[in-house]
């Protein structure tokens, strides 16, 4: 076993034990210097996120992954847990499994929500603070920036993280966008300020919007928001004439009844000159009449339009799948061919250094029995010598490589210790 | 130089937009990260083609782009390609030319239909002639840019009032982007088919007053269809600068732009099918009349 992992993810393991066993980043460096104290030689990496907490770790030549008991416990320890609780959660995985599922997680097909790219960013957090704590190594190396490649190839070679997937990103890039080139010039309005709110204006914002009013039942809890939200408060009694001056409205209060009903609107209306109108009813019960929908130049959205958008984009997110997973399979297949040809590199370092040192020894042979010979020429023969035995070996080393791919070339290895008489 | 010049055809540059128009339909069907540049080359090549058979026809035929219905179609669509392309590689995720390279391929097709023959060559004619040609391509430009974005706005109204997420690969500009554009171009084509209008009767009536026999009889379909036409740019115009202020204004004004659109067709399928004096040269002018001669 050259590869080991041992985690949980939002799947396996509930949220209360999820938030008692993960990370931060101080303590994750904490732990891998405690780890390259115990287990010198060994590579490890601790990617904690919301979601999972994952253990890689790697050695090779008499310095193996310690076993995967001896992980769930150092990661008990580390927190604080008791480990004959945790140890059923936690799944393990060793060699090819664990890079596949390495590849799988930075390329966000592990996510809860699939395709999301931040547990990229995570990822290569998680690299970064095994390199900082010196836990990191050659074999770690190659399997995460083998996982980055992987990640980036899914991202630009499939549409999986195109779509979006949350309320408040679809209904400003998917409708809000749709109506409006730019936001600079727009005034949004927010109504209330539920927990959909300072998201959806944060998109907003994103999108260039600067002029944002709020207006609440609570002319004090306006404010407040308005001041947490670095917006421009509005008594709500002002309602009828913010929505005759807005272009886009957010609505999320909590209110049991309509807060705009139709009258009020065609009120508004009146004095709108025809500019179009985006309602972003994200309250439930709604807060907009659903009959301002119909009225010429509205775009009214509330959450279960906005939510048969987002399933739609997870549908289409899901479709990509097939040619996700192909492209982890072929990355995990190229990194495992690396890793096995990596395991020969014992055998042919003894091979070469074999050839060479009888080499040396026949050319020293004929120096001595051609005194005569220039530097020039001594020169020249020992290249030949070189190239000689550089073709000799080309074959074998060309086969070891190609068998490589399939997995470890243990009956290769064999061959050539017992051929050439290679110590083990 | 010459002899590659003049073995560029009408084939090769229609071949290269039929191509980049396949292009252009295939992301409603599969996608590709090679197509935009694959479809952005052909277009390329077919605009160069293009380029290259237009100044043949100036070197090799003497003949300005406007001096025959056959070079005003194609200088229409050599224009319309140009937009395509610029479009096409300032909007990569907008399907542009999936709207306007039918058209452009239309006018082509158009062009192999119309006469080849130079309009009247002499100073005041040619003078006249220039005019009246240039103000008909640029309303006839406005009018197809206008109803493409009308189009386009009733695609993306149709979608956001379904309140569906947009199609992978064929993402629509913003209302309001599109609302500017049809807002925009009812004016020009009114006031450029007015100007275009005026010009031909100017022309007309200077070859009538010389009698020369190039002269459109002012009974002539072209000449009726022609005001026919106007008045109805000029009226949509109108309308649309009406409704410009009200909810459903770009709504209506897309519609508009939509009829405009057809209206211009009719009239280039009236000016190439049907019987007209219109553009034609002496020698058919002669011809037509001794049929309708022998036809009395």
């Amino acid at each position: 076993m050259t590869l080991a992992l041992v985690g949980g993810t939002h799947r396996t393991v509930p949220l209360a034990l999820r938030e008692r066993l993960a990370f931060t980043a101080e303590q994750a460096a904490e732990a891998l210097g405690r780890f390259r104290d115990r287990f010198p030689g060994r590579e490890g990496v601790l990617l904690s996120t919301c979601n999972r907490v994952e253990f890689y770790t790697a050695g090779e030549r008499g310095a193996a992954p310690p076993p995967p008991d001896q992980l769930v416990s150092f990661l008990a320890e580390c927190r604080g847990i008791d480990a004959t609780s945790l140890g059923p959660l936690l799944s393990r995985e060793h060699d090819e499994a664990v890079a596949r599922h390495l590849f799988g997680v930075a390329a966000g097909l592990d996510s809860m929500v699939l395709g999301e790219p931040q547990i990229l960013a995570q990822v290569k957090q998680a690299w970064a603070i095994a390199q900082d704590s010196h836990t990191s190594g050659p074999l770690t190396a190659g399997m995460f920036q083998a996982a980055l490649r992987a990640a980036k190839r899914v991202a630009t070679e499939t549409a999986l993280g195109r779509e979006r997937v949350s309320i408040p990103s679809v209904a400003v890039a998917d409708f809000a966008r749709g109506v409006f080139e730019r936001f600079e010039d727009k005034r949004v309005l927010l109504v209330g300020a539920g927990k959909m709110a300072a998201e959806t204006l944060r998109y907003l914002r994103e999108a260039g919007a600067q002029d944002v009013v709020i207006v609440n039942r609570t002319a004090a809890r306006a404010r407040d928001l308005a001041a947490r939200l670095d917006v421009t408060p509005a008594p709500f009694s002002d309602l009828e004439h913010q929505l005759a001056s807005a272009d886009l409205v957010v609505s999320t209060t909590g209110a049991s009844d309509h807060v705009v009903p139709l009258e009020l609107f065609l009120r508004a209306e009146d004095h709108r000159e025809g500019r179009p109108l985006v309602v972003l009813d994200l309250a439930v019960p709604r807060d907009f009449d659903p009959r301002i929908g119909g009225r010429p130049g509205v775009w009214l959205y509330c959450v279960d339009d906005l939510a048969a958008a987002c399933a739609a984009n997870r549908r289409s997110r899901q479709r990509e799948m097939p040619q996700a997973v192909a492209i982890i399979d072929e990355e995990t297949r190229r990194f495992m061919g690396d890793m096995h040809h990596r395991s020969t590199a014992p055998v042919i370092e003894q091979l070469l250094a074999g050839w060479s040192e009888t080499g040396d020894a026949e050319l020293d042979r004929l120096y001595r029995r051609l005194p005569h010979l220039a530097e020039a020429d001594r020169t020249e023969i020992r290249q030949a010598f070189e190239r000689y035995a550089a073709k000799m070996l080309h074959p074998p080393l060309t086969s070891l490589r190609n068998e490589s791919r399939s997995g470890p070339p243990h009956g290769l290895l064999d061959a050539l210790r017992r051929l050439f008489n290679l110590p083990e | 130089m010459a002899a590659f010049l003049s073995g560029i055809s009408i084939v090769c540059f229609a071949a290269s937009y039929a191509v980049a128009l396949a292009c252009e339909a295939s992301r409603l069907v599969f996608r590709s990260g090679v197509r935009g540049f694959v479809m952005v080359g052909f277009a390329a090549a077919g605009l160069f083609a293009h380029t290259l058979f237009l100044i043949w026809r100036a070197v090799d035929a003497g003949t300005a782009p406007l001096s025959s219905p056959f070079d005003w179609y194609l200088l229409a669509a050599w224009l319309l390609a140009v937009g395509s392309l610029y479009l096409t590689v300032t909007n990569p995720k907008t399907p542009v030319g999936l709207f306007l390279l039918p058209i452009v391929l239309a006018l082509v097709g158009a062009a192999t239909l119309a006469s080849r023959e130079p309009f009247l060559n002499d100073s005041a004619s040619r003078f006249w002639g220039r005019i009246h040609g240039g103000f008909h391509l640029v309303w006839s430009v406005s009018v197809v840019l206008g109803a493409i974005a009308g189009l386009m706005w009733l695609i993306q109204a149709g979608r956001l009032t379904r309140k569906a997420a947009p199609l992978r690969g064929f993402r629509m500009p913003s209302l309001e982007r599109l609302a500017h554009v049809t807002a925009r171009t009812p004016a020009i084509a009114a006031w450029a088919a007015a100007a275009g209008f005026v010009s031909g009767i100017v022309l007309n009536a200077v070859n009538h007053r010389r009698g020369l026999i190039e002269t459109v009889p002012w009974s002539d379909p072209v000449v009726l269809r022609m005001a026919a036409v106007v008045a109805w740019l000029i009226i949509a115009e109108r309308i649309a600068a009406t409704v410009r202020r009200r909810p459903d204004g770009a709504r209506t004004t897309a519609w508009l732009a939509l009829l405009s659109l057809a209206a211009l067709a009719a009239s280039i399928a009236w000016g190439v099918l049907g019987a007209t004096r219109h553009g034609k040269p002496a020698a058919a002018v002669v011809l037509m009349a001794t049929v309708h001669e022998a036809e009395a």
